[in-house]
């Protein structure tokens, strides 16, 4: 009986992964090219930020956060700006590359605050 | 000051130390006073940790900048109680905070079961074990007492984290996660001392619940926050570290059911052990979450030398678990079968599995960037799609099992007398499904669906009631109001539970309504222009500034009508904090006493020169609040199956411990 629950569970379990291609890819700058279709981006602005989110689209660079790359990733994006979104923060937006910008879906712009929980001048 | 603060640290890591080494050792051999000498360092641990916690509470008072935590956590301007909070804004902090809760749970945990000896001869080392890891931490690796020359001023707080939320907010949820290692500790123990029977389930019956409701209570205040601090509408978007705190919940939920079945029916044992197991696992991996940045979160925590040795622990209390449970698989034998597949005990395994399949989707969930990028060498993630689609799997059916469970009798239901039981609830479900259906409710299967079924349950909690007061003023005689309230009183986790259920109805209303019905408008607006939402009317009329202590705050003045009549003024802005360089969104809520909705306005991007054009972004989330005051009644349904009951333990002390009282 359980056995036959958890079998169930897990066949459920399988459709959907079957079905929805099992996640969106979460991609550095550095390893963007070659990718096609909706991929999450993950990297650090890089300024000059130019444009408007709410009109034809606010404009800026994306680099690596780890390493030295020097892939630099043109983003266009349009929607709700984070309060935190600034040059030097790590960012998450999703969307495909196109023409050599990447062009982010609306509102998918997600900052990330890394001093909330360990400090980076923390030594410990 | 520091120097004290370090030696309380040491201190508290010699006697938990000694409590695992010399608790194991006397437990193992049988010595009685030495396992009380170990019990005793357990208790110890507890004053020395809370020494530890007022020195650097004193320091954050002071703002004593010396202390590099105090520096990086907060400045002068900043206001005395978020100075106090910061305790918990940091790693060290928040590390100090668990082995401060751990050691007072411990010792109050221990001392009160004192007379059950040979369990707590053996829940003591398994407390020590927790604690000395939490110990070796804070006294060797991620200290709170570091000192440094003084900067001129501190590194302030997280604008956002600027919150009351945030006072009430993670202490909550470390008792939670904290609480969940009592049962553990006591589960762990009656498979040492191989007393298997329902003692250890009696025993920390309370703990579960106790820890149950403050993880509950932790998500919601943390939900709320989010909602009214965050800014973007929402209260839950399936992050990491919510999921982190969701999981043990789950885990816990499940194991509350499943041990009833065990106390009735002596059944589960294994399955209990597992749970049981499960639900401390995953509050530790929550705490690793939080701490390690390993995986990618909106709440991104710069990766952190820590993570390494948390992993190493979570795999030892692992393996240490399940090697436990499986040398003692001969003595968690069943005592009885499952008779029928339509009786109390079936749905009670339904609802189990059905919760640990949610958890073990979300788990699958968190930890799936992590296995693809060891797998495919690329990191994948799934996002809200994938979460909904299970929590639509397996939420609904467990929703509706939470109406048909109580309702079935215990081993083994007739058809018949369940048709008559059900007939109620149907009706009350058939009759809100085509009401909701007719009104235009059908523009989401997932909410109709959610409606119905809690019609369904609220139908069925409403008529256990009934029947109970029907029943002890037919047998006492008594008023409609004292039967009532003695049917509580008389069979509080029973009815307490059911309060519980009548809460979770709450919540599901409240979130379906909230995220299958919502509204989302967004406008450019200049002054005197005017945007519909909803029904409502909402008016820009220009942007103010003041100073307030810490921050440069902007408001709008937006008047929001409906139907011709003026309902309120709100006020959406944002504020620039100087010392952290930071914005924050500030929101303005409408609270719609019609619906129990609200009228969310955000100030998406306030014009940089006078005149421009003001970007105002309006959500109109139906019943949201219902979640809100689900909370309540959750705290006072487990409030009152949680209150101790004379008659109840008497019964307990007789069966299991003759002579002694269980506490």
């Amino acid at each position: 009986m359980v056995a036959l629950s958890v079998a169930a569970a897990l066949a459920v379990f399988l459709v959907y992964t079957a079905v929805a291609g099992g996640g969106t890819p979460q991609i550095s700058p550095s390893t963007l090219a070659g990718h096609k279709g909706d991929v999450l981006i993950v990297g650090a602005v890089v300024g000059p930020v130019t444009g408007d989110a709410h009109g034809k689209g606010l404009r800026f660079l994306l680099k690596d956060v780890q390493g030295h790359s020097a892939a630099r990733v043109p983003i266009s994006y349009t929607g709700s700006v984070p309060d935190l979104f600034k040059v030097g923060r790590h960012i998450v937006v999703e969307g495909t590359l196109r023409n050599g910008t990447f062009v982010a879906k609306p509102d998918t712009l997600v900052t990330k605050c890394p001093s909330k929980y360990a400090p980076a001048t923390s030594k410990t | 000051m520091a120097a004290l603060g370090r030696a309380a640290l040491l201190l508290a890591f010699g006697l938990v130390a000694y409590a695992l080494v010399a608790g194991s050792y006397a437990a193992w051999k049988r010595r009685r006073r030495l396992a009380l000498s170990a019990q005793n360092a357990l208790l110890a641990a507890f004053p020395a940790t809370l020494l530890a916690s007022v020195v650097l509470w004193i320091a954050l008072a002071r703002r004593d900048l010396t202390f590099q935590y105090v520096a990086q956590h907060t400045s002068h301007s900043l206001p005395l109680g978020y100075a106090l909070s910061a305790f918990w804004g940091g790693q060290e902090g928040s590390l100090l905070l668990w082995l401060l809760i751990l050691t007072g749970y411990a010792a109050l945990a221990v001392w009160l079961n004192r007379r059950s000896r040979e369990l707590v001869a053996w829940a003591v080392p398994v407390l020590g074990l927790v604690a000395t890891f939490f110990a070796f931490m804070l006294a060797f690796v991620s200290s709170p007492f570091v000192t440094a020359p003084a900067p001129a001023d501190g590194a302030g707080m997280v604008p956002s984290l600027q919150n009351p939320y945030m006072l009430a907010h993670p202490p909550m949820l470390y008792l939670g996660y904290v609480g969940l290692t009592v049962p553990y500790a006591f589960a762990m123990g009656a498979l040492l001392s191989r007393r298997t029977d329902e003692r250890w389930i009696v025993i920390t019956r309370r703990w579960t619940l106790a820890a149950w409701t403050f993880l509950g209570i932790g998500q919601l205040l943390g939900a709320h926050w989010a909602y009214v601090e965050i800014g973007w509408g929402g209260y839950y978007a399936w992050d990491p570290v919510e999921n982190a705190a969701l999981m043990p919940w789950l885990a816990v939920t499940a194991f509350l059911h499943s041990v009833m079945i065990q106390e009735k029916r002596g059944m589960l044992k294994v399955w209990n052990m597992v749970l049981v197991a499960l639900a401390f696992g995953l509050s530790l991996f929550g705490t690793f979450l939080t701490r390690s940045g390993v995986v990618n979160s909106v709440h991104s925590f710069s990766k952190s030398p820590i993570g390494g040795w948390f992993l190493g622990f979570i795999a030892v209390m692992v393996v240490f678990s399940v090697a436990l449970i499986y040398l003692r698989l001969p003595l968690l034998k069943a005592k009885t079968k499952l008779e029928s597949l339509v009786s109390r005990e079936a749905t009670f395994l339904y609802n189990n599995l059905l919760l640990v399949a949610l958890c073990l989707t979300i788990l699958w969930g968190v930890v799936y960037p992590i296995l693809s990028q060891a797998v495919r060498g690329e990191t994948r993630s799934v996002s809200k799609p994938y979460y909904d689609f299970f929590l639509h799997t397996f939420g609904l059916p467990l929703l509706l099992l939470m109406g048909l469970g109580p309702l079935v009798a215990w081993r083994r239901a007739s058809l018949r007398a369940l048709g008559k039981t059900f007939i109620v609830p149907a009706v009350a479900a058939l009759v809100t499904g085509v009401a909701l259906l007719a009104l235009g409710f059908g523009s989401s299967v997932p909410g109709l669906l959610a409606y119905t079924f809690s019609a369904f349950v609220a139908a069925a909690i409403v008529l256990e009631f009934v029947r109970g007061t029907q029943a002890r003023r037919a047998v006492a005689g008594e008023g409609w109001w004292r039967a009532f309230a003695m049917l509580v009183a008389r069979n509080r986790r029973r009815y307490g539970g059911y309060i519980v259920h009548a809460a979770i109805v709450m919540l599901a209303i409240g979130i379906a309504g909230s995220s299958a019905y919502q509204t989302v408008r967004e406008q450019a607006l200049r002054p005197g222009q005017s945007m519909e939402v909803a029904g409502y009317t909402l008016t820009y009329r220009g942007l103010t500034q003041t100073q307030e202590a810490n921050a440069q705050a902007v408001r709008a003045t937006v008047d929001v009508t409906r139907g011709g009549s003026h309902v309120t003024t709100l006020h959406p802005g944002k504020n620039d904090y100087p010392v952290e360089q930071q914005t924050s969104n500030e929101v303005s809520i409408y609270h719609d006493p019609r619906n129990l909705g609200d009228l969310f306005t955000i100030a998406d991007q306030v014009p940089s020169k006078p005149g421009g054009p003001f970007y105002l972004k309006v959500l109109v989330k139906p019943l949201v609040n219902l979640i809100w005051l689900a909370g309540f009644i959750f705290v006072g349904g487990s409030v009152i199956a949680m209150w101790p009951d004379a008659v109840e333990q008497r019964r307990l002390a007789a069966q299991y411990e003759p002579g002694a009282i269980v506490a």
